[in-house]
């Protein structure tokens, strides 16, 4: 199985049933996609494929074949993604712990053409945060929305 | 000196691991292992460290769980020592007796993170620390340049000297404090210097925030060992089971990458205090290579499951159970004032009586990271890593297990990826240690999301009798609370509720001790033992005893005619903290305007008395909803609060935005049913959590006191459901007393 993540040619050679949140964990070392539930339901694993958020812990590997996977740490060069600095702005994380998600769903909803307005972004993020940092998240995507095309 | 998180990880096994946090815009962070702190950075005190180049390490002893406690208590002894912010670093530590305290109702000092108390614990201490500092720098100083010490200031890490126009920096000083003694009585700032230092009073961002939207902060989940194998458990379907035969053991080790299968005790929460001495094994520990094959290989696992003799119960039974209790009436009392019983006799048949019923469920903590640690058992040592909330606690259970001493525990901290108070326990990483044992490796074991929710350690619901008579003015004359169910402290700390004389201040809290002036009050409680464990979950007791006691006093509003603003007002007259956060919250959601056409809107306050009164916050809630047809959404929530001295507003608001999310989430979703002695609900799925789009616009009016700075961590969590209620209430026409509220109005 080869594909690029972060810009890189890799190749990863174990059991083909497993998802690519597990490979990008635990093969490549590239911890800051987490492992939430499983089952696609809350989001805290949510990377690019192709430019496309996906919940990577239950996406087949066979589907990333030659394609570009894009995780946090692969986003911006020291934070300097506008949704990164959007967060840094309004100083959104509490445990943290979905953060990585939430901001690889964000930053491809933004990546969108048309570009989404604030209200169609907002519903359409599903990603789950328990300590419940939504106001500031908010906050962030108006900005982002307000500001020009990223 | 940084390192990479590949070396950090490497070298955590030979030695202990904190975290630092280099604070200063656009300051990379980095995470660092205390064992190659650099020799060249002195100690201060406990709590400070400092090097030539005048780089200032400060020790946090809180863990972060998401409070912004590591930006709070650093910013404590940051503005006290006059330290310059930019060149400050926060380290978890641990292990020293200035680490530990005794609030919230544990029995001797252990370090820990709960009931709200970190600031209000350990503001004085980390004040004094820092003050220790500069009085220490300005003597130092002194003796360098043989003048007066009273003739010297500080500033940002330096000592300036006005009257020959000069500074020294507190890293150049360190050859001259090793010749000084501490001062246990240094002076202390004024307000007013405090507040020049722009760290006290200001929202200062948080420490933690650059590495958490880069994928770069360590969670437990994320700490990767050398030779490390990882374990996913097989639980049973019931709580109270045990294992039975293994029947596809063979074939279970057979599959790639399994390493062994261990049997493991999933201890209850009798088993932790004692009361109950069957360790049955009840789990099984499938250890791999990785998490997907150890995943894989539990999902296959065929096991001959022993149901317990009291896995009979369901959601039915328990309710049922509640229910008959209620009708007994045989309750113990915990506040009696006048002659409640007598009054509301008397009045029982006259308009002037209400009463009603109220219900709360099973919640669970659903912490987005799921319950893990890592462990590794050597000889006469043991070392551990993952996200902690006791960290004491998880010393003295582990030692406990291998006959050692809690000293050759070494334990390492990484970040929460939320608690609430599940990471408290050290389940996970008990187990960690038992698959360690067995298989001579550094194991870390993660539960799945369905064994974090099926065989958690729960908040128990209640139900809940009132009843009142009201004066001819409309306010309460008498007013009985009959609470039941199954009380957290007489599972877990007995001995509380036997000194008490049988009643569990968790069941009645924010009840017995209500500032309400209600002439007669009777507040009982019935105990309803269930074969559950339970623990600590964020608002605690509060949040049952707070939605009917708060949805009771607005029941009583309306049947009374009265607004339910004035009647709050004019009945907590003997608390007047409480009015001003009243008023204020109040006045900024403009209360007495009229709303537009299907608007609605409730209020609920509470004055939150921490355990043992260790701290008192005062907090009021406005919650507005729109409803459109069977669809509704809470559009506004005000929030008043007054927690004392206001070391950073930031967090404050941090902390009350995401308690009223989380409290949302408790109102509207969170609901564990029961059957055959087991949970239904597995994942997010079925036990789901607040979105985004549900997310009300939160307004936070922060009223300070001169107090010192008390607990805002939990306080919002109580008031959401009932000030949501009492809407729904006037959206409907009907009260709603049973949680969680409805989703959607029918």
């Amino acid at each position: 199985m080869k594909f690029i993540l972060n810009g890189k040619a890799v190749r990863f050679d174990g059991e083909a049933d497993t998802p690519l949140l597990w490979v990008i964990r635990e093969h490549f070392q590239l911890t800051g996609s987490k492992f939430g539930c499983g089952i696609g339901a809350c989001g805290a694993c949510t990377v690019h494929v192709d430019g496309e958020a996906v919940r990577s812990c239950c996406y087949p590997l066979r589907l990333v074949e030659g394609c570009h996977v894009v995780t946090i740490e692969g986003l911006g060069a020291a934070r300097r993604h506008p949704v990164q600095q959007a967060w840094i702005d309004e100083d959104v994380p509490q445990c943290g712990y979905c953060q990585s998600g939430m901001i690889m769903a964000v930053s491809a909803a933004l990546a969108q053409k048309p570009r989404p307005t604030e209200q169609q972004i907002i519903r359409q993020i599903s990603n789950l945060c328990r300590c419940a940092t939504y106001h500031r998240i908010r906050a962030a995507l108006k900005r982002l929305t307000q500001e020009p095309e990223v | 000196m940084a390192l990479t998180r590949r070396e950090l990880l490497k070298s955590g096994a030979a030695g202990a691991l904190s975290l630092l946090l280099p604070i200063g815009n656009g300051a990379r962070a980095a995470v660092v292992s205390q064992a190659t702190r650099p020799p060249e950075l002195n100690e201060v005190n406990d709590w400070i460290w400092i090097g030539p180049d005048n780089r200032v390490i400060i020790g946090v002893s809180q863990c972060e769980v998401g409070q912004g406690i590591y930006t709070g208590l650093a910013s404590v002894v940051a503005a006290e020592m006059d330290a310059d912010w930019e060149r400050v670093s926060v380290r978890f530590v641990t292990g020293r007796d200035a680490y530990r305290q005794s609030s919230g109702g544990e029995p001797f000092p252990q370090q820990f993170v709960a009931a709200s108390t970190s600031m209000t614990q350990f503001h004085e201490r980390t004040r004094l620390a820092g003050a220790q500092a500069r009085d220490l720098f300005i003597r130092a100083a002194a003796r360098h340049w043989q003048v007066g010490a009273d003739t010297l200031r500080t500033h940002k890490g330096t000592v300036v000297d006005r009257i020959h126009n000069r500074t020294i920096t507190y890293g150049q000083l360190i050859p001259r404090i090793r010749e000084l003694a501490l001062n246990p009585h240094p002076r202390l700032k004024s307000r007013g210097e405090e507040h020049q230092t722009g760290m006290i009073g200001r929202p200062l961002p948080r420490v933690d925030t650059p590495e958490k939207v880069d994928g770069s902060a360590i969670f437990g989940i994320d700490i990767t060992l050398e030779d490390m194998l990882t374990a996913v458990p097989w639980m049973g379907p019931s709580l109270n089971g045990r294992l039975g035969a293994l029947r596809n053991e063979a074939e279970i080790r057979a599959m790639p990458g399994v390493v062994d299968l261990v049997r493991s005790r999933h201890w209850s929460t009798m088993n932790m205090v004692k009361r109950d001495a069957d360790f049955s094994p009840n789990t099984v520990l499938v250890v791999a290579k990785s998490f997907w094959q150890a995943k894989k290989a539990a999902d296959r696992l065929d096991v001959e499951w022993i149901y317990g003799e009291n896995d009979n119960f369901s959601s039915q039974t328990l309710n049922e159970d509640n229910r008959q209790a209620l009708a007994r009436n045989q309750p113990i009392i915990a506040t009696d004032r006048g002659d409640a019983p007598g009054a509301i006799a008397a009045a029982k048949e006259s308009e002037r009586y209400h009463e009603a019923r109220y219900q709360t469920e099973y919640v669970t903590h659903a912490t987005l990271e799921p319950c893990n640690g890592t462990c590794l058992v050597e000889a006469n040592r043991i070392t551990v890593w993952g996200p902690f909330q006791g960290q004491d606690l998880t010393r003295i259970v582990l030692a406990k297990m291998f006959g050692l001493k809690p000293e050759d525990v070494t334990l390492n901290n990484t970040y929460l990826g939320g608690s609430y108070g599940r990471k408290y326990l050290p389940d996970a990483v008990m187990h960690a240690a038992t698959a360690s044992q067995a298989t001579g490796k550094p194991v870390k074991v993660v539960y799945p999301r369905d064994i974090d929710i099926r065989h958690g350690y729960y908040r128990p619901g209640e139900l809940a009798h009132y009843q009142a008579v009201l004066k001819p003015d409309g306010y309460p004359q008498a007013l009985r609370a009959h609470c039941v169910g199954h009380g957290l402290f007489a599972q877990l700390h007995q001995h509380r509720v036997e000194e008490l004389g049988g009643w569990d201040e968790t069941m009645v809290e924010c009840l017995y001790n209500t500032r309400y002036a209600i002439p007669e009050l009777r507040v009982e409680n019935t105990l309803v033992p269930q074969p559950i464990s339970l623990s600590f979950l964020r608002g605690v007791g509060s949040v049952a005893s707070l939605f009917c006691l708060e949805s009771f006093i607005s029941e009583l509003s309306y049947k009374a005619g009265i607004d339910e603003y004035q009647y709050r007002y004019h009945l907590l007259r003997d608390a007047p903290e409480m009015q001003r956060v009243l008023e204020a919250t109040a006045n900024k959601a403009n209360w007495s305007a009229p709303l537009p056409e299907n608007h609605y809107r409730g209020l609920a306050v509470n004055i939150w008395v921490a355990r043992d009164e260790a701290f008192v916050s005062y907090v009021a809630l406005a919650l507005e909803i729109a409803v459109n047809g069977s669809d509704y959404q809470v559009t506004r929530a005000i929030c008043g609060i007054d927690c004392g001295k206001v070391i950073n507003p930031n967090l404050i608001r941090c902390n009350i935005e995401g308690g009223i999310g989380f409290a949302l989430t408790g109102a509207w979703y969170s609901h564990l049913h029961f059957e055959q002695g087991g949970v239904v609900e597995s994942n997010f799925d079925d036990y789901g959590l607040l979105q985004l789009h549900e997310m009300p616009e939160v307004e936070v009016v922060i009223l300070e006191s001169d107090r010192p700075p008390q607990g805002c961590g939990e306080i919002a969590t109580a008031v959401v459901a009932p000030a949501l209620a009492s809407a729904l209430h006037k959206a409907t026409g009907r009260p709603w007393r049973d949680l969680p509220l409805p989703r959607r109005l029918s």
